[in-house]
Parts: C-alpha cells; structure tokens; sequence
C-alpha cells in the first residue's frame, strides 16, 4: 500500500518544483502505468517511492513507514524494488547468480538461504541455465530480467519501473512485459514508466503527470482516449485509438477505446459487414 | 585474453583461493633473494602446477607478452653494467660482458618472468568472484585501522565487474571517432596524442555516468557500506590444508 500525501519535491530552488502537490494512493496488486512528457516528473515520483529520493514537502508512506524517517530506508528498500532503463547500469555481479546474490547479501542473509533465493528467482523470470554466465553477455531483455530476479530475491511486494523497455528491441520488449505481467498475476504491485501508449494500455490504471503535476489518474480506457488532450500535453495517443476517433468523427458508429488490432480488426469488420448487410437489404426493395 | 580465468576443473581451480593468494604472495618475497638454482627450482615447480591446472601454457606465455619489451632491456643493462669479470668471446672493446652480469641478467629477469607467470596462472584458476571473496576474508583483520574489508572487496568486484564494459566502451568509441572521419593510424604524436585525448575524455565522461547510475542501483537494492554477507562461503578442505603446510615447509626451508 503507497499513500502519498501532498507531495512536493523541488531539487532547485531557482526552478519551478519537479512534483508539486501530488496526493496518491495505489493498493496493493494494482497494475499502473505512468505517462507524461519529458520533465514531467515521473523519475523524481518513482525515486520517491523507494527513498532514493525524500520528499521536500509532504509525505509518501510505503506500508506503513514514510520514507522521510532515514532508520525506514532499508525495510522501504526490501519492500519496493526498482528497475532502471539501461540495464548495463544496474548490474553489480561477475556472474548472473553473484548479481542476483547482491541484494540478499544486503539484507544480511545467509549463504545456505542466498542460494535459496537465488535458485527460485533465477527460475521465475527463466534465467536458471544462465547462472554461472558473465552478465554483460547477455541480451538486453535477459538483462532486465536479470535485474527483475534481483528484485525477486529481496521478496518485494512492490515492483517500480523505469522505463523498462525504452533501451531494447521489439523482442526484449514483448518478453520484459510477459515477465512483468507474471510477476502481477502473482500479486505484486507493479508501477511503470512508458513512453509507449502501447504499453501504457495494458495497465489498470494511468498516471499522468505534467510539469510536476499529476494532471489525470484513470482507466486507461478513460485517458488514453483523450486524442486532443494528450496531443495538447505533447503526448501521441496510441495509433488505433488515432484511427477509431477519425472514424468515429466520419459519422461511423465505433468505440474509441481501442488498444489492440484483434479488437480493432474485430470492431471495423461488423462495421463493414453491416454496411454491406444495410446495402443488399435495400437492394431488392428497389427493384 | 591474457589473465582471462579459465572455467575448468582442475585440483589447482579447486584450491581455497585463500590458500592460492598466499602462496603467491610468499613465493614473490622467497623468489626476490632467490639464486640461480633455486630460481630453477622453482621455474620447473611453475611447469608442475600449470600442467596439473590443465590450462595452456602458451596462455601463460602469451600474458608475459606485454611486459617483454621492458624485461629485454632490464636483461641488457645486467648484461652490460654488471662489474666483474670479463667473458672471453663476448667482450667487444669497452663493452664487456662479464660472468656476474649474465648470471644476475638471468636470475633477476627469470625472477621477474615467474612472478608475472604466477599471478597470470593465479587469474586463469581463480574466477573473479573467489579473488574477492578470498581478499575479504584476508583482510579482515584490517578492521583493527578501520578498514572495512567488505567495502573493499565491493570496490575490486566493481572493478573486475567494469572491466569488460570498459573494453565494449572503448571500442565503440574508437568505431565513433572513425565514422566521423578520425584516421586512428594518424602519423606523428600530436596526432595521436590528440586521438588519444579524445579518446580517454569521452570514456571518462561515461564512466562517471555510468557509476552514478549504478550507484543508484546498488542503494536501490539495499547496499550499505560495511558487514554483508555472500552467496559463496569459503571453507578449506584437506588439499588446501596439506599446500599450507608445502608451503610453510618450503618457507622455513628456504628461510634457514
Ligand atoms: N538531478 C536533478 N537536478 C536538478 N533538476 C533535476 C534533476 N533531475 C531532474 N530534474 C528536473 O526535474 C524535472 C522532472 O524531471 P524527471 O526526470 O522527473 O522527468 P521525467 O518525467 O522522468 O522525464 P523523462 O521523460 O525525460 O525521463 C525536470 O524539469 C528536470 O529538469
Ligand atoms: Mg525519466
């Protein structure tokens, strides 16, 4: 459970604030994306989340225990991991096993348990045959799943996301995201940043944050709609929901809220199959 | 790669890396007032180990590669400056090789030659992580100056972490400066100089960018300076009891 309340960071007195005023809370088993054009807050609110940065007004309690008390941080630690988008830079091991070994060794653990650990987390994101491999030799998706088993072996209740996927290719995108849905069936809270609509769709709830401010918090279905909102904050809605508003504004009579092709394909393919059916019922009528 | 480990199953690999730092170490300061014989003594013990560690032993001669420049001239200055009596055939004017001077030419670079040989085949058997793990536990003690051996061993597995990075970086700035039209075999030395300067700026800058970033990631995953524990524990076992007492038995040999 993360409650912020009214929370304002400023890193600069001489700017304007990197969050102002942001209340917040997310439940536990919740899946949320976050959006927002550049600058507009989503790294300073996500480090808030996990201490690495403490509010300058305000308030963020993790569980129970506010990041503004320094004796809270390694508990806030443990409880809230955190994935970063370059996935070179997170890697601490020589080898996948000593990398996912570094956070238990943190939390004191001992060896017999670290191997415990170590071996299950390294199973739930498929990494077990890669154990022994030197880290930099992996691709990047293997590396942010990596960085993910890292997580795991902490025991964290809560997964926050840098944008996870902004430094791979397709494949390493598909396979992270698979992963991250995974670990949300199995319960955990999981909160990313995107720059991808696309991605941002698949969540059950988005964030939207502009110039410091959290300016929407809804279903995505209720925000990523907003054509000429999002256009106007400097954000491209998703492609189909692009095409389903021009539609819709062609006087066709089709939902907007539209974020995969099967429903897209499954959506126009009744509306030209009605119209053909509306054109050869008037047919004989004619005749 | 020369010092590159060896992932291979061998008594030598098996040994506690404990056990394998300190013979290195007590073999350096024996060999440093080593005399011929005993250099050879030692030279074909070397042959034993790296045999019985199953990795090849051009791997080991190609890593004195590097240093041979430097060791060539060490060997002609104790050829050439050592006072004592002239060599018959080999003494051309003023210019005299003399019997002290090939004896301590040869001893001194052969002492020189194992010792990079030794720490060579000491990277090829112990993986990165048993180095750190074994200075760890051997440096314990520093604890008494207020050192903390954990946040040492931290610093030296970051380093062996970053090497390989390091080696990527590099090279991609190199293809960076040769897209944009840098003749990286550019004649005279302020060409190269400058190459060079660009070279190492560029690194430098990215290495900072990227330690703040793994900074972060390690204080993300609950580090904190001091006591921790690790995922592989050392304990001897009966070989590594028995090359401690071969070595003290050599040391105390050697000593009297
Ligand atoms: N270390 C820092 N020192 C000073 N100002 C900073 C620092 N980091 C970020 N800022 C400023 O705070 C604001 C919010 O930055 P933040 O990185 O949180 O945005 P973001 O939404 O993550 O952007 P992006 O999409 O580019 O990652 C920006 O105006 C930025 O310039
Ligand atoms: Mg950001």
């Amino acid at each position: 459970m993360i409650e912020i309340k009214n929370l304002t960071y400023i890193y600069d007195t001489q700017q304007s604030p990197a969050l102002e005023n942001i209340n917040l809370s997310i439940q536990p088993g919740e899946y949320v994306a976050i959006i927002g054009p550049n600058g507009g807050g989503k790294t300073t609110l996500i480090r808030q989340l996990n201490a690495l940065l403490t509010p300058t007004q305000g308030e963020v309690w993790i569980d129970g225990l506010s990041t503004g008390n320094v004796k809270n941080h390694k508990e806030i630690r443990r409880l809230v991991g955190m994935i970063f988008q370059n996935p070179d830079n997170q890697i601490v091991g020589m080898t996948v096993e000593e990398d996912v070994a570094f956070g238990p060794g943190n939390l004191g653990l001992s060896p017999a348990e670290i191997q415990r650990r170590v071996d299950s987390a390294l199973a739930a994101v498929g990494l077990s045959e890669l154990g022994k491999r030197a880290p930099h030799a992996l691709s990047g998706g293997q590396k942010q799943r990596l960085a993910l088993a890292g997580l795991l072996a902490m025991d964290p209740k809560i997964i926050v996301l840098d944008e996870p996927t902004a430094a791979l290719d397709t494949s390493g995108q598909t396979e992270v995201f698979r992963q991250i849905e995974k670990l949300h069936q199995q319960g955990l809270t999981i909160i990313f940043i995107t720059q991808d609509m696309e991605e941002a769709a698949r969540a059950d709830r988005v964030l939207v944050l502009h110039q410091g401010r959290l300016v929407a918090d809804d279903h995505p279905a209720q925000v990523l709609t907003r054509v000429e909102w999002l256009l106007s904050l400097g954000l491209a809605p998703p492609r189909l929901v692009q095409l389903m508003c021009r539609l819709r504004e062609s006087g066709f009579d089709i939902g907007t809220d539209v974020f995969d092709v099967e429903r897209a394909c499954q959506q126009i393919s009744t509306l030209v199959t009605g119209q053909r059916q509306m054109l050869t019922d008037r047919k004989p009528r004619e005749v | 790669m020369p010092f590159q480990y060896y992932p291979l199953d061998s008594p030598v690999h098996r040994l506690d890396p404990r056990v394998k730092i300190i013979a290195v170490l007590l073999v350096s300061i024996l060999l440093l007032k080593a005399s011929l014989p005993s250099l050879a003594a030692a030279t074909v013990g070397f042959v034993f180990i790296s045999w019985a560690s199953r990795t090849p032993l051009t791997a080991v001669l190609k890593s004195l590669k590097p240093v041979l420049p430097f060791f060539i001239c060490l060997f002609i200055l104790y050829l050439f400056f050592t006072p004592g009596s002239p060599l018959p055939y080999l003494s051309f004017g003023p210019v005299q090789v003399t019997q002290e001077g090939l004896t301590m030419a040869i001893t001194q670079v052969g002492k020189f030659l194992l010792l990079v040989a030794a720490a060579s085949l000491f990277t090829m058997t112990t993986s990165p992580i048993e180095i750190t793990t074994g200075l760890e536990r051997l440096l314990r003690p520093l604890k008494v100056f207020g050192l903390s051996s954990h946040d040492l061993a931290m610093m030296i597995s970051l380093a062996f972490r970053f090497i390989p990075q390091f080696v990527i970086e590099l090279n991609s700035i190199r293809q960076a400066q040769q897209a944009r039209g840098a003749d990286l075999n550019e004649s005279g030395i302020a060409g190269k100089i400058r190459l060079m300067a660009g070279l190492a700026s560029t690194l430098a800058s990215n290495m900072f960018r990227r330690s703040d970033q793994l900074i972060d990631a390690m204080e993300a995953r609950g580090y904190h300076p001091g006591p921790r524990t690790y995922l592989n524990n050392l304990c001897f076992r009966r070989s590594d009891y028995g090359v401690l007492a071969a070595l003290t038995v050599i040391a105390v040999a050697v000593w009297l």
